[in-house]
């Protein structure tokens, strides 16, 4: 049954990729393959921190609102800072995901509210910070401070290199550091966590930060690709982030699950999102599909027999 | 007369444990039918079954002598069985009427709402029963901890009024809360209610069994192991059928109890907590197994959490080694050398689906990283280390610790700490729910443990446990010391003495 779970994501992977295939073979290239993985490359960065705060049994509900804030301070303080605003824009991420940790933890509200308030905060910072506007980057500001998103290298986007670059670090992060087993620990049995005396609040504090952060450089990403920051950026990539790290096989009850499967989960996403697309399917039954998609998701990786109650 | 109820042949296995094994026992109308023996007989396995949680592997349940198939709780209450359990089921968000009906609100529905009314009408009807004069639109949560027992006792009573035939009622260990005139009271009602009604009795307090049964079964190891009228037993020999054995220093490895060296391990002075336990002080010394006896109630669970930093004291003050320590988390705890093994292993033991070597490693991950890596190839070595030591029966150190028995499981919470080179172990209920052979195991490894130097406080799963394995013992009552024994290899105290300092 274990192994289904793994094994189940890269297989509907392939499958989908298949039926888009055949429906349209032009897809089948490795140049069109090439732009696919590179467009789901911010959703996979948002993906990345909010996996670590579902394996924690948690959830972040404001890494669009984080994105959006980042795409914000970048465009607005790139012209005067130059490099500078791209950590300034990243440092804000982890701000708010130290505000979402502490609300969470210091006055014991459970992360769903946390994050959402939290989120609202943020998108006040983000009109804030662009005065309610939408904020252009001019062009030669990204040929010289964003190249390293927008560019290529061997012949490869930079976006797929950045997402490579962060799979590893957050895979090894989660994978085979003690912080990584901690939150897998957390979301398997927190109070036998507390009771081996492991510092449980600064996991979790940690956590959050890193899931803010991870959703700034998410949100960077964006603003580089698309040339410009604004306030409601990234609104539409909640539901599609949080699917993915579901639809890649992360349990939203946490403890088990990995960075790998999410960017399966993201690749998913992007293909059925692309092959309704070409299929014709219009933008608000592609909605419907995706809510359908994360049920089914949510189904198949959650042992329910497990779990006596359900709220 | 056919019994009420009769179950025949009834066994029951868990992963490692064999719960019931062909277990027979019957409950006619009219009739107060005590079970006894000590935790982990079989008792609270057996009453499960007639509850509809577990379902027996193999025997049958016949009730007015039809075979029947209880499949949930509410399946053996519409059969004519109630339960009242140990562990109360009161919701305290609901009125004590909402409760006593729980689940039955259709019989109160008028123009399909409740009618609270007539639901607290009914509710006072019951509450009359067990003589408490309360009204039934107050909330559970406003009631006293015994008054929430005699609702929970409403609450299976109803059942009586509800159903034409004899039913039957299940209190398992309903006086372990209950002051003296309150169980007095009790007495009265089951003695009323076995006019129409078939009860079965469970409790520790076998002066209590034998005032109000007419027959007694006694467990041992998931067996009958006794059966006799009420009028023929005494407590003595009860209690001889309940522990089955003679050699108890043999059991309890008595000869390697180790001489506490002098050097004071934890200094514990007036330790407090509102409500709960009063200037409780000790010394606990290297090598000491210091055991704690005492009811529920008695403080002594609250004082071995708080001790592991589990609950926050109030006052008093503790000492390591000279110096004064705060122990307000289980973090502060671990970093002064205390471990815990609590009694609720899968929840606060273990992380379930971890593997054992991952579960080992807990509690001092930081030993096994280099550059801040998981060493995976330390982790497996220590693991492999310890699995032989303690004779850990495991496929793998890769195996999750969920697929042990209960046994296995206890020894690896036991590595755990072992790994992390605690100085001082707490132990509650540490043989709680394995069976015996793995008992004797973990007694071994305390008298290993002990002879290194650790310092041991031990919650026993029963009194016997406490004096076997103690080198000292405190008895606890209503929150306070109330007497200490010395326990040395060969001298140990009887358990009629301690017990009358508990009760």
């Amino acid at each position: 049954m274990e192994h289904i779970r793994t094994m189940l994501p890269p297989a509907v992977l392939v499958a989908m990729v298949l039926i888009v295939g055949l429906y349209d073979t032009t897809f089948f290239s490795l140049s069109n393959f090439e732009t696919v993985i590179s467009d789901t490359m911010s959703l996979f960065l948002m993906a990345t921190g909010l996996t670590l705060v579902i394996m924690m049994g948690g959830i972040d509900l404001s890494v669009q609102a984080v994105a959006s804030m980042a795409s914000c301070i970048l465009a607005v303080y790139l012209p005067e800072l130059g490099f500078l605003a791209i950590p300034l824009a990243v440092l804000g991420g982890t701000i708010a995901g130290l505000l979402s940790g502490f609300v969470s933890i210091a006055l014991r509200i459970p992360s769903f509210i946390a994050t959402l308030a939290a989120g609202g905060l943020v998108t006040s910072a983000a009109y804030w910070f662009s005065d309610t506007r939408s904020v252009d980057i001019a062009e030669d500001l990204t040929g010289r401070y964003l190249n390293w998103a927008v560019g290529t290298t061997l012949g490869i986007s930079n976006d797929i290199w950045v997402g490579a670059i962060f799979l590893i670090i957050l895979g090894v992060l989660l994978g085979a550091t003690p912080f990584g087993r901690y939150v897998r620990a957390i979301g398997a049995q927190e109070r036998a966590v507390i009771a081996s005396g492991i510092n449980v609040n600064r996991v979790k504090i940690a956590t959050f930060m890193l899931s803010g952060t991870m959703a700034a450089v998410a949100g960077v990403m964006m603003a580089a690709r698309l040339g410009s920051g604004s306030p409601t950026l990234a609104n539409e990539f909640l539901l599609p982030a949080i699917a993915a790290v579901i639809v890649g096989g992360t349990a939203i009850t946490g403890g088990v699950g990995s960075i790998w499967r999410t960017l399966v989960g993201a690749l998913i996403i992007q293909v059925v999102r692309i092959g309704m697309t070409f299929m014709g399917v219009s933008v608000f039954t592609q909605q419907i599909i995706f809510g359908f998609i994360l049920v089914a998701a949510v189904a198949v990786t959650m042992d329910r027999k497990k779990i006596l109650v359900i709220k | 007369m056919l019994p009420a109820l009769e179950m025949k042949g009834i066994s029951k296995s868990f992963p490692g444990v064999k719960a019931l094994d062909s277990v027979s026992f019957s409950a006619a109308t009219g009739e107060v039918v005590g079970l006894i023996g000590e935790n982990g007989a079989g008792k609270s396995t057996l009453l499960k079954i007639l509850n509809g949680v577990y379902k027996p592997d193999a025997g049958s349940i016949a009730i007015d002598g039809r075979n029947v198939e209880i499949r949930s709780a509410r399946d053996a209450f519409n059969k004519g069985i109630a339960m009242v359990f140990q562990e109360q089921s009161v919701i305290s968000s609901l009125t004590i009427a909402e409760n006593i009906f729980l689940g039955r609100e259709e019989e109160f529905l008028r123009f399909g709402l409740i009618s609270k009314a007539r639901m607290n009408e009914a509710a006072a009807q019951e509450l009359e029963k067990v003589r408490l004069k309360i009204h039934p639109g107050t909330l559970a949560a406003d009631l006293s901890f015994s008054d929430r027992q005699m609702v929970e006792i409403a609450k299976a009573l109803s059942l009586d009024t509800r159903i034409k035939r004899d039913v039957t009622i299940l209190l398992d260990e309903p006086t372990s809360v209950l002051e003296k005139k309150e169980v007095a009271m009790l007495f009265d009602i089951v003695r009323e209610l076995k006019q129409r009604a078939s009860i079965v009795f469970i409790s520790h307090r076998l002066d209590e069994v034998l005032e109000i049964c007419d027959r007694i079964y006694v467990m041992r190891d998931g067996r009958v192991v006794h059966e006799s009228p009420a009028a023929n037993a005494d407590v003595h020999t009860l209690h001889q059928q309940m522990v089955g054995r003679q050699l108890q220093h043999e059991y309890y490895r008595e000869e390697k109890q180790a001489q506490p060296s002098a050097t004071i391990a934890l200094k514990v002075d007036k330790l407090s907590k509102a409500g709960i336990f009063q200037d409780v002080s000790f010394d606990l010394h290297q090598g000491e197994v210091l055991g704690i006896a005492g009811v529920i109630g008695s403080g002594r669970e609250a004082l071995a959490r708080c001790l592991a930093g589990y609950e926050k004291v109030d006052g008093g003050t503790l000492h390591m080694g000279g110096k004064a320590v705060r122990l307000a988390t289980a973090h502060d705890a671990v970093g002064r050398g205390i471990g815990f093994v609590p009694s609720e292993r899968k929840v606060e033991g273990l992380i379930t689906p971890f593997t054992v070597a991952e579960n080992m490693t807990l509690a001092c991950l930081s030993k096994f990283t280099s550059g801040g890596i998981i060493s995976g190839a330390k982790e497996s070595a220590i693991a492999k280390d310890w699995i032989a030591k303690l004779g850990i029966k495991t496929p793998s150190t890769k195996t999750m610790v969920v697929s042990l028995s209960g046994g296995n499981q206890q020894k690896v919470v036991l590595a755990k700490w072992r790994i992390a080179g605690v100085k001082i172990l707490i132990l509650d209920h540490p043989t709680r729910g394995i069976d015996v052979g793995a008992k004797e195991d973990v007694y071994s490894l305390v008298r290993e443990m002990t002879a290194q130097g650790l310092a041991v406080i031990l919650l026993g799963d029963t009194l016997d446990e406490v004096i076997g394995l103690s080198s000292r013992i405190l008895v606890m009552k209503d929150g306070v010391v109330n007497a200490s024994f010395n326990a040395p290899a060969g001298g140990k105290p009887a358990q009629l003495e301690i017990i009358q300092h508990m009760m």
